[in-house]
């Protein structure tokens, strides 16, 4: 039996030994025809659509009323639950049991889970949001059905499999639209070669609402009939809903413990095409380089790969873009690999799609046999690819699963036989922050300036966030909304020297293009509401086309890197009133594993009455004790320490710790504080969490300074204490800083120094 | 409404809608193209231009070449108006 490795003394991540091969052991699916693997992949393999009116709500008035619908789910009277989170629940429990978590729990085996999810529960909250758009009905509207607004945050999703299937040793949630089930499973990948954890669930969830099809309607992107991917005829997608989950381990620990190994993850690959937000880039240059790096990290070739399943949306952009992109990069091996596309069966099951066609394509790399694209009749000349219409077998050794979100978020994940493709190295970088700002209602501060954002005690009144036009150019900004314009002051301020030239990433290695990690937990609530509003007024033919893309959890994610010209991994990261601190940890790990060698981690709140609604009806305390609430962002930049030197950066501070844990456990081991204790200080929300999370550590002696008091509340202010930490040590204030925050049962504690 | 009126009001329109901030509405000529070159619009505009269309004058604009037309230039969008209230019952 593996025994766990233990945290080092540094409680920084440590890494695994050398030649590491991760494998998966566990596959769980729901989707709209099965609520299981076995059926899905029966009717996949039969050729069944899962397409008819749907029923969940009525469509009848929508441009089209065609999906995917998943049923038999039950439904629960409670604040927080949604038919995502039920569909979470039921796919990831499936994945549990046949990668025998249970077991692996037993033998003390620390697992974790990784969701991405867009949707959340915005069915249960559209028809409220809508009516919630007009400020008088805030008024009579109830508290129970306030309450219910948390479900909408994506974070919920995890919670409902926390409680049902946990507890788990960490988890993460992340959004970057409709390739998030992908990146859920690169994020567990990331955490086994850091030897975070020993076994991870990892997928995605999303169910259908009226917001995405009155969206995608809005877009023209909606096929009025059943689509047809890759077809000359092709009109656009069906909306389908579901889940997907894996287990993913090292193969050591896999064989240690018994389990079957059903594919080895070869390789994969994440990156943004930063040109628009809606509209994939013609040519699929970078779902091309993508295929390309995750072959390479795989240390295999186009010769090796016998099949990929395709994002194939069936839009026209989409298809035509994705075949350049495989030609491209496959060369003349493209007229030998078969392609094919799930989504004439399940529909598009946007953030759940990377997560359901990871495991479908493991499937067929097991099973010998390649699901087909249905609803493909007259192939698209600028769809040239090797398409697979009807189930063929084949051997796969090794095969490729796309997926591409809004915002040009891209992602390829690259699966292989046991053994075949090469085992990886696990790498272990240091981490330092080369640059930080802070936007608050006091104005922004950059650099070694940040390290006054708390000097006031007090939030000047109103606490809202002047935005200065003049830092934006009009032209390329304009379709920038507040929240994504608040995230775009600091990420441009605390990217410093490593803001790209225009253009100047076309070639650059993949590496070292930089990457935007975002935490946002409410998304932007209020346009929501106003979009609904309009929906339900004015009827699905006038929902705005161009709002629809701000309304995705990671869409200050896409609109900044676009802005910017970032085109490293991207995504936006929700854990509720922790969601500053998820984006640092995430970013911390993927530089410390060597996924990029640069990236800009942070967060954005912007004001909403409806959030600040929300959570006065949540609080527990008196009302005199509650923060008040604020709009404002943080930004770090964080790099490798051989990055920073290669390239002369400044160091602001370097990452001594970065440690997440369970709210009720005792802080796992950190970096000390330093012996005078004069030169060491904690930054919390507020000094009661300080010492609760503190309690019974070294640190637990410190001097506490209590941010939200300085900075307002909201739930991504843990980016702003960071980006105050790093100002404060490069200051030279304080020799070492702890930042903790906690939140929906997770606490995380980062030391600077 | 006479078309200079008309012309104004789908300037207005255009700026509003599209968030080109700082742009007076005034400088844009009536037969400068939108698209592509002029103002630089692309696809995503141009949905939300035919959704507000649609909305503020009751005038559908149709997807394809025919959009192309009629989207070629503000005057080009005023003669589609003109054309669907001429043919709308009265």
């Amino acid at each position: 039996m593996t025994t766990p490795s233990s945290p080092s003394d540094k409680g920084f991540p440590e890494a695994s030994p050398a030649g590491t091969r991760l494998v998966i052991t566990g596959t769980g699916l729901v989707s709209a025809l099965g609520n299981d693997a076995k059926s899905t992949w029966e009717g996949l393999i039969r050729g069944e659509r899962a397409m008819g009116t749907l029923t969940v709500f009525d469509a009848s008035s929508y441009k089209s009323s065609v999906g995917a619908e998943v049923s038999g789910l039950r439904e629960m009277a409670d604040d927080t639950w949604s038919r995502t989170a039920e569909m979470g629940v039921l796919a990831a429990r499936e994945a549990c049991e046949s990668g025998a978590i249970a077991q692996a729990r037993a033998a003390g085996l620390r697992v974790g889970l990784v969701v991405g999810s867009t949707t959340g529960g915005m069915f249960e909250t559209e028809t409220l949001l809508a009516v919630l758009a007009d400020p008088k009905e805030r008024e009579t509207t109830k508290d129970e059905a306030w309450r219910k607004l948390l479900s909408n945050p994506i974070s919920s999703t995890t919670q409902w499999i926390d409680c049902e299937l946990g507890p788990f040793a960490r988890t993460r949630t992340l959004s970057s639209a409709c390739s998030s089930g992908a990146n859920a499973i690169v994020v567990a990948a990331t955490w086994l070669h850091l030897g975070l954890v020993d076994v991870v669930l990892a997928g995605g969830a999303d169910g259908l609402c009226r917001l995405t099809l009155a969206g995608f309607g809005a877009l023209s992107a909606c096929d009025p009939e059943p689509c047809k991917p890759f077809d000359v005829g092709r009109r656009g997608l069906n909306l389908g809903e579901g889940a997907g989950f894996v287990v993913l381990e090292r193969e050591d620990g896999a064989r240690a413990r018994g389990v079957e190994i059903l594919a080895e993850l070869a390789g994969w690959a994440i990156g943004s095409e930063a040109h628009h937000i809606t509209n994939p880039e013609a040519t699929g240059s970078t779902p091309a380089r993508l295929l390309t790096r995750s072959l390479e990290r795989a240390g295999l070739t186009p010769a090796d790969l016998d099949y990929i399943n395709a994002h194939g949306t069936a839009t026209p952009l989409n298809d035509a873009m994705e075949c350049a992109g495989i030609l491209s990069a496959l060369g003349s091996e493209a007229s030998r690999v078969p392609v094919s596309s799930s989504k004439g069966q399940l529909g598009h099951t946007l953030a759940a799609a990377g997560a359901i066609e990871a495991v479908i394509t493991t499937t067929a790399l097991r099973k010998g046999l390649l699901p087909p694209t249905v609803g493909l009749t007259n192939p698209d000349p600028k769809c040239a690819v090797r398409h697979v219409v009807t189930a063929q077998k084949a051997e796969v050794r090794a095969a490729a699963s796309s997926s591409f979100g809004f915002g040009g978020m891209d992602s390829v994940l690259v699966f292989a036989k046991p053994g075949y493709a090469k085992a990886m190295v696990p790498e272990h970088h240091e981490v330092v922050v080369t640059g930080v700002a802070v936007l608050t209602p006091r104005g922004l501060l950059v650099g070694g300036a940040a390290a006054r954002s708390m000097d006031v005690p007090s939030l000047p009144s109103p606490a809202s966030v002047t935005i200065d036009p003049s830092l934006f150019d009009p032209a390329r900004a304009r379709r920038l909304d507040r929240l994504s314009r608040l995230g775009a002051i600091v990420v441009e301020a605390a990217l410093g020297p490593l803001r790209p030239a225009p253009g100047a990433q076309v070639q650059a290695p993949y590496r070292d293009r930089v990457g935007l990690l975002l935490g946002n937990a409410w998304g932007n609530l209020d346009a929501s509401a106003a979009f609904m509003r309009r929906v339900f007024e004015k009827g699905p033919r006038l929902a705005s086309p161009a709002e629809f893309p701000n309304l995705v959890p990671s869409s200050p994610v896409g609109h900044i890197s676009i802005y910017l010209g970032l085109s490293g991994p991207s995504f936006a990261l929700v854990d509720f009133a922790a969601s500053g601190e998820a984006s640092f940890l995430q970013g911390v790990e993927m530089v410390a594993s060597g996924e990029v060698r640069a990236v800009c981690v942070g967060g954005v709140e912007e004001e909403s009455d409806i959030v600040e609604n929300v959570l006065k009806r949540v609080f527990s305390g008196p009302p005199e004790a509650r923060p008040v609430r604020a709009e404002g962002a943080g930004a770090l930049t964080l790099a490798s320490a051989e990055m920073a030197a290669e390239r002369g950066l400044p160091v602001l501070a370097r990452v001594l710790s970065a440690v997440a844990f369970r709210s009720g456990e005792v802080l796992p081991t950190v970096a000390d504080p330093c012996a005078d204790p004069s030169r060491c200080l904690v930054i919390a929300r507020d000094a009661a969490t300080a010492s609760r999370l503190l309690a019974g550590s070294r640190w637990a002696g410190c001097a506490v300074r209590g941010g939200e008091g300085s900075v307002g509340a909201h739930e991504s202010v843990g980016a702003i204490f960071l980006a105050t930490a790093a100002s404060l040590v490069s200051e030279k204030a304080f020799d070492r800083v702890m930042v903790v925050g906690e939140s929906g049962g997770n606490g995380y504690a980062v030391v600077l120094g | 409404m006479d078309l200079a009126r008309l012309k104004t009001e789908i300037k207005e329109l255009i700026v509003r809608e599209l968030n080109l901030e700082g742009r007076d509405p005034a400088t844009i000529e009536d037969d400068a193209p939108l698209f592509g070159e002029g103002l630089s619009l692309d696809s995503l505009d141009a949905l939300q231009l035919a959704m507000s269309l649609e909305e503020t004058f009751g005038v559908r604009i149709p997807e394809g070449d025919e959009a192309r037309t009629i989207f070629r230039s503000v005057t080009g969008i005023a003669e589609h108006i003109e054309k669907g209230r001429a043919n709308a019952p009265s």
